[in-house]
């Protein structure tokens, strides 16, 4: 490839690479906003429930995550995070045990896993009525997960531009001596 | 989008902690280590790191979220993480505001805009 060429590339993978900084940081910036909103709320949620209602005595002696990454990769192998709810999926297992159910078949001793997503949601663990403050807090951190998976989605995007970059540049530098 | 999804990690004080496990990324069984630490004031800079180490090493673990002044305990060891993946980013606690300068992927692409590599 001429050298021309090579700079025009070089260039627009800069410009991309700035745009992405530059994404990356407003990204960033609505997060560190959505997690001080979110400890915000939870130093409301202490002051109604107790300064000692709202922290890791509270946990789950057993916790199944409600929200997961998946990775995808595109040809040019630029990769991006998607962030996934599984309890989107349980709509689909709920048509079998409700017939079940009106057969009255009884107990088929398996443990309904259609009911763990309710019973698994974090904010029980903090007793039946919470506040809407600790709502409040889910809300804003769950909006912070979003914006974290865009984030290292934006991470990898600038990895891979710089390594892009780095063998681009290198190319020029093999041409450059013959021009110079 | 193939394979079965990966954990986001928390490494951080308790409210950062309570906070996104209240988001839903916990996961705590009696077969696999928890993909949290909450940082207190007598957590040992030792059991820090092997944590973030284990989560590393981890092929479980998609995202590591960090508050920054945990991270500058680690620093080493974060900058010492090339790959993508897991990628780890690094959010400001209620006492340390975001600091740009000290982030560890940010200081990695500041160093691309060198005046001799622009040339």
């Amino acid at each position: 490839m001429a050298a021309p060429d090579l700079r025009a590339e070089v260039d627009s993978l800069l410009l991309q690479l700035l745009q992405d900084l530059e994404e990356l940081e407003a990204k960033r910036a609505a997060l560190n906003s959505r997690v001080e909103e979110g400890w915000f709320s939870l130093s409301k949620a202490r002051y109604a429930m107790g300064a000692k209602s709202v922290g890791p005595l509270q946990y789950a002696s057993r916790m199944e995550p409600q929200v997961c990454v998946y990775i995808s990769e595109a040809q040019d192998g630029l990769q991006k995070f998607w962030l996934v709810r599984p309890s989107a999926q349980t709509p689909e297992e709920v048509g079998p045990r409700e017939a079940a159910l009106r057969r009255r078949k009884g107990l088929t001793g398996t443990p309904e896993p259609e009911s763990f997503p309710a019973l698994q949601d974090p904010l029980n663990w903090f007793g039946i009525l919470v506040p809407h403050s600790l709502r409040q807090a889910q809300a804003s951190f769950r909006e912070g997960l979003q914006l974290a998976a865009d984030m290292a989605s934006l991470q990898i995007r600038i990895d891979w531009g710089r390594s892009q970059l780095r063998g681009l540049q290198e190319k020029l530098k093999q041409l450059e001596p013959e021009s110079a | 989008m193939a394979g079965r999804g990966k954990l986001i990690a928390v490494i951080g004080d308790e409210d950062t902690v309570t906070g996104f496990l209240l988001g839903g990324i916990g996961e705590l069984n009696k077969n696999r280590h928890p993909n949290f630490l909450v940082v207190e004031k007598d957590t040992t800079i030792n059991e820090i790191e092997d944590t973030f180490r284990q989560f590393l090493s981890r092929d479980d673990i998609g995202i590591i979220l960090i508050n920054q002044y945990i991270a500058e305990m680690v620093r080493h060891a974060l900058d010492a993480h090339q790959r993508s993946i897991p990628a780890v980013l690094e959010i400001p606690s209620k006492e340390h505001p975001y600091d740009a300068a000290k982030d560890s992927i940010l200081r990695r692409a500041r160093g691309m805009f060198t005046a001799e590599d622009l040339r």
